[in-house]
C-alpha cells in the first residue's frame, strides 16, 4: 500500500475538491445566516452546487479553536458546534419543505473529527444533547427525503463519528492509503481497557472485523458502503452516490439506506451475522404472543 | 424468582436489570423477548475467550401498564457495564421497531383506538456505551437505534429510566438525549463524557474523578433536574418509576413531543441559549448554575430529602 497525502485536519479543503469551483457560501444555509464568525468556529456550514444541484455542506474545521469553550480544537465537536451543525440541518429542511421529494437538496457532511468536547462545563450544560440534536435532524432529514452522503477523509473516531457520519444514508471514505481513521478507540487503548494483550487482538482483527481499526474492517462490517481510492474520485462518488440514493429514495426503498441499510449492508458482507438472527427472534416471539397486547374488542 | 408484589419497594439503584423490566409492567405481563432461554450470547466474546451472557447484559420485553403496551428495553450494569455490543444493540434497535409496527398495525385495525392503547417504549439505561470487545458492531447498532428513536417521532412515545449505578454515558448518553421525556432518580447519572476522562482531559485540579460529590453535582439527577434535562426526578424504587410511566401512559404523542428537550428548530434554539449563558458564567461548579437558577442556597440542595428538595428546588429557565 502507498501511502498518500493526509487530508486529515483539511475539511476547508476538501469542500472547495468537492463542490463546484468556487460555488461554496460559508454560513448560508436557505434563509439562515450564521453571521458571528465566533459563533461554533469549529463546524463549517454553508451551501454550494454539486454539478449545479444545490447542497447543504457540513465539515469541521482543523484548525479552528473555540475561545468560549477551549476543548474545541483540532475539529473537535463542542456544545456550540454540535447546534450549529443541528441548524444548519434544520435550515435546509424548512428551505425544501414543499419542495417534491426529487428536489430535496441533498446533504454532504465531509468527515473529519476526532472527538465530542469533553469537559467540565460540556458536563454541566449536557454536551449529549448537543450532538443527540445533530443526529436526530439528520435523521429527519433523511426520513424527508434529503438524500445524505457523509465523507470521511480523515478521523471518524467512535462517538464523533455517530454524531457526524452514521446517521447518512450512505457513507464513502477514502481508503486506508490516506491514514483515514474510523474506530471506536486505537487497538493499543482497547487492549489495554479489556486487558487483553495486543498481539491476541492483532491476530483476531484478522479474522472477525468488530474491534480492529480502519476503513477496510468498517467496510466489510457493511459500515462504510464505499472506499474511494483517489482524492479526485471523491466529487464523481459523491456525485454517483447522491443519484443512487435519490432513485431509492423516489422508489421508496428508504429501508436501503441510512443505519438500518447498513444493517443489511453488514448481513450480506458477512460482517454482521448476529444483527439479523436477534431481528428474527424477536420478532417471531412477539407475532406469537401480540395479541395479548391489542385490545381485546 | 422474586414476587412481582415485592419487587416494587426496591432499590431501583441495586435491582437487576430483569427485576426493573418485570416490576416497571403490571404483575404477570411481561413477556421477555429473545431472553436467556433462547441463549443468543455474543461470538465476539467467545472468540477472546471471555465469558457470555445468556441475554447478553440486554433484557427486552413487552408488557402492560393498564391498558396500555410497554416495549421494555433495560440494560444490566453487572454484565460489562451495560455495554452495548451487536446482539444487545440489535436486541435494543428491533424492540423498539415492534413497537412502532405493532402501533401502525392496532392504528390499521382499529379505527377507535385511543392513546392509552398505544404502545410506548420504555428504556432503562444502565451503561457506558459502545462494548469495546466488539466495538465497530456496537458503534453502529447506536446510530441504528438513534434511527428508530427518530422512526418513533410522532408514534410511539420513548421514555428514558435512569437510576442506576452505571448511569448513562457515551454513546447511550446521546439516545437518553434524544428519547421523548428522561425520567431520573438522584442516583441516576447523564452525560457523555465519564469522569476519568474528563480529569485525564482536564487535569485532577480542575476534575478530580475520585470525588463522588463532585461526579453527581455534575451529572446527577438532581443537577440534571434543575437543568431541565431530566423530566421528572423520583425517588429510588421500582415503584417510584413505575408509578411515574404510569402517569405518562396515554398522554397524547403531542404532549411527549413537548416534553423533548430537543428534537426541532425551536428547541435547539431553547438550548443554544442555555449555552450562551455556559459561555457567560464558565461555570466552576454545576452549583453556580443552580444560583443562577435562583437557589439562593445552592449547596443545601445536595442533602436534602427528595420531597423537600422537589418542593423548594428553582429549575433553570432560558
Amino acid at each position: 500500500m502507498d501511502m498518500q497525502e493526509s487530508m486529515m485536519g483539511r475539511g476547508r479543503d476538501a469542500i472547495e475538491m468537492i463542490v463546484d469551483a468556487g460555488s461554496f457560501a460559508e454560513g448560508v444555509v436557505g434563509a439562515k445566516s450564521f453571521d458571528d464568525p465566533e459563533f461554533g468556529p469549529g463546524a463549517v456550514v454553508g451551501t454550494a452546487t454539486l454539478q449545479g444541484t444545490v447542497c447543504t455542506i457540513i465539515a469541521s474545521d482543523g484548525g479552528a479553536m473555540n475561545e468560549k469553550f477551549p476543548v474545541v480544537y483540532a475539529g473537535i465537536i463542542g456544545l456550540e458546534e454540535g447546534y450549529k451543525m443541528a441548524e444548519a440541518v434544520y435550515a435546509s429542511i424548512l428551505e425544501d419543505a414543499e419542495k417534491p421529494l426529487a428536489e430535496k437538496r441533498p446533504l454532504v457532511l465531509i468527515v473529519d473529527t476526532p472527538g465530542n468536547g469533553p469537559g467540565k462545563v460540556e458536563e454541566i450544560f449536557g454536551m449529549n444533547k448537543s450532538t443527540a440534536a445533530y443526529q436526530l435532524a439528520l435523521a429527519e432529514a433523511r426520513l424527508k427525503g434529503h438524500p445524505i452522503i457523509a465523507m470521511v477523509i480523515g478521523r471518524a473516531i467512535s462517538g464523533a463519528f455517530l454524531c457526524h457520519g452514521l446517521q447518512a444514508d450512505a457513507i464513502l471514505s477514502l481508503d486506508a492509503q490516506f491514514g483515514t481513521m474510523i474506530h471506536v478507540m486505537p487497538l493499543t487503548s482497547v487492549s489495554r481497557i479489556i486487558r487483553k494483550d495486543l498481539e491476541t487482538l492483532e491476530v483476531l482483527s484478522k479474522q472477525s472485523a468488530v474491534f480492529a481499526a480502519g476503513p477496510r474492517f468498517f467496510h466489510s462490517l457493511g459500515g462504510v458502503e464505499a472506499l474511494v481510492e483517489t482524492l479526485d474520485g471523491m466529487r464523481p462518488a459523491i456525485v454517483a452516490r447522491i443519484a443512487e440514493v435519490r432513485a431509492a429514495k423516489l422508489e421508496g426503498r428508504q429501508d436501503d439506506l441510512g443505519p438500518w441499510g447498513r444493517g443489511k449492508l453488514g448481513e450480506a458482507r458477512g460482517g454482521r451475522i448476529e444483527r439479523p438472527r436477534v431481528i428474527e427472534m424477536m420478532s417471531r416471539d412477539f407475532a406469537a404472543v401480540a395479541d395479548r397486547y391489542a385490545p381485546s374488542r | 424468582m422474586t414476587h412481582w408484589t415485592d419487587l416494587q419497594p426496591r432499590s431501583f439503584l441495586e435491582a437487576s436489570a430483569r427485576d426493573r423490566a418485570i416490576g416497571l409492567v403490571d404483575e404477570g405481563s411481561f413477556t421477555e423477548l429473545a431472553g436467556p432461554f433462547d441463549r443468543v450470547t455474543s461470538p465476539h466474546l467467545a472468540l477472546l475467550g471471555d465469558a457470555v451472557a445468556f441475554d447478553d447484559g440486554i433484557v427486552t420485553g413487552v408488557g402492560k401498564i393498564g391498558r396500555t403496551p410497554v416495549f421494555v428495553i433495560s440494560q444490566e450494569g453487572r454484565f460489562i457495564g451495560g455495554s452495548v455490543g451487536e446482539i444487545g444493540g440489535a436486541k435494543m434497535v428491533t424492540a423498539i421497531k415492534l413497537a412502532i409496527d405493532f402501533h401502525d398495525d392496532l392504528v390499521a385495525q382499529f379505527d377507535d383506538l385511543d392513546e392509552e392503547e398505544k404502545p410506548l417504549v420504555v428504556i432503562s439505561f444502565e451503561t457506558g456505551g459502545v462494548r469495546l470487545h466488539e466495538a465497530n458492531a456496537g458503534l453502529l447498532a447506536h446510530a441504528e437505534v438513534m434511527d428508530q428513536l427518530q422512526k418513533a417521532r410522532g408514534k410511539v412515545p420513548v421514555i428514558a429510566l435512569i437510576g442506576s449505578k452505571v448511569g448513562a454515558f457515551g454513546g447511550m448518553g446521546f439516545v437518553a438525549a434524544a428519547t421523548d421525556v428522561i425520567i431520573m432518580s438522584e442516583f441516576g447519572r447523564l452525560g457523555l463524557t465519564g469522569p476519568e476522562v474528563i480529569e485525564q482531559e482536564m487535569g485532577k485540579e480542575e476534575f478530580d474523578a475520585s470525588d463522588r460529590a463532585l461526579v453527581y453535582r455534575t451529572t446527577g439527577g438532581r443537577h440534571k433536574f434543575i437543568m431541565g434535562d431530566a423530566n421528572f426526578l423520583v425517588e429510588n424504587t421500582v415503584a417510584a418509576f413505575r408509578d411515574q410511566v404510569s402517569a405518562l401512559a396515554g398522554l397524547s404523542i403531542e404532549a411527549f413531543e413537548e416534553m423533548r428537550r430537543i428534537g426541532s428548530s425551536a428547541k435547539v434554539k431553547a438550548q443554544l441559549r442555555a449555552v450562551a449563558l455556559a459561555a457567560e458564567m464558565q461555570p466552576g461548579d454545576a452549583t453556580d448554575v443552580w444560583t443562577r437558577a435562583g437557589n439562593t442556597d445552592a449547596h443545601a440542595l445536595i442533602d436534602l430529602p427528595l420531597p423537600e428538595f422537589l418542593a423548594t428546588v428553582r429549575r433553570l429557565a432560558v
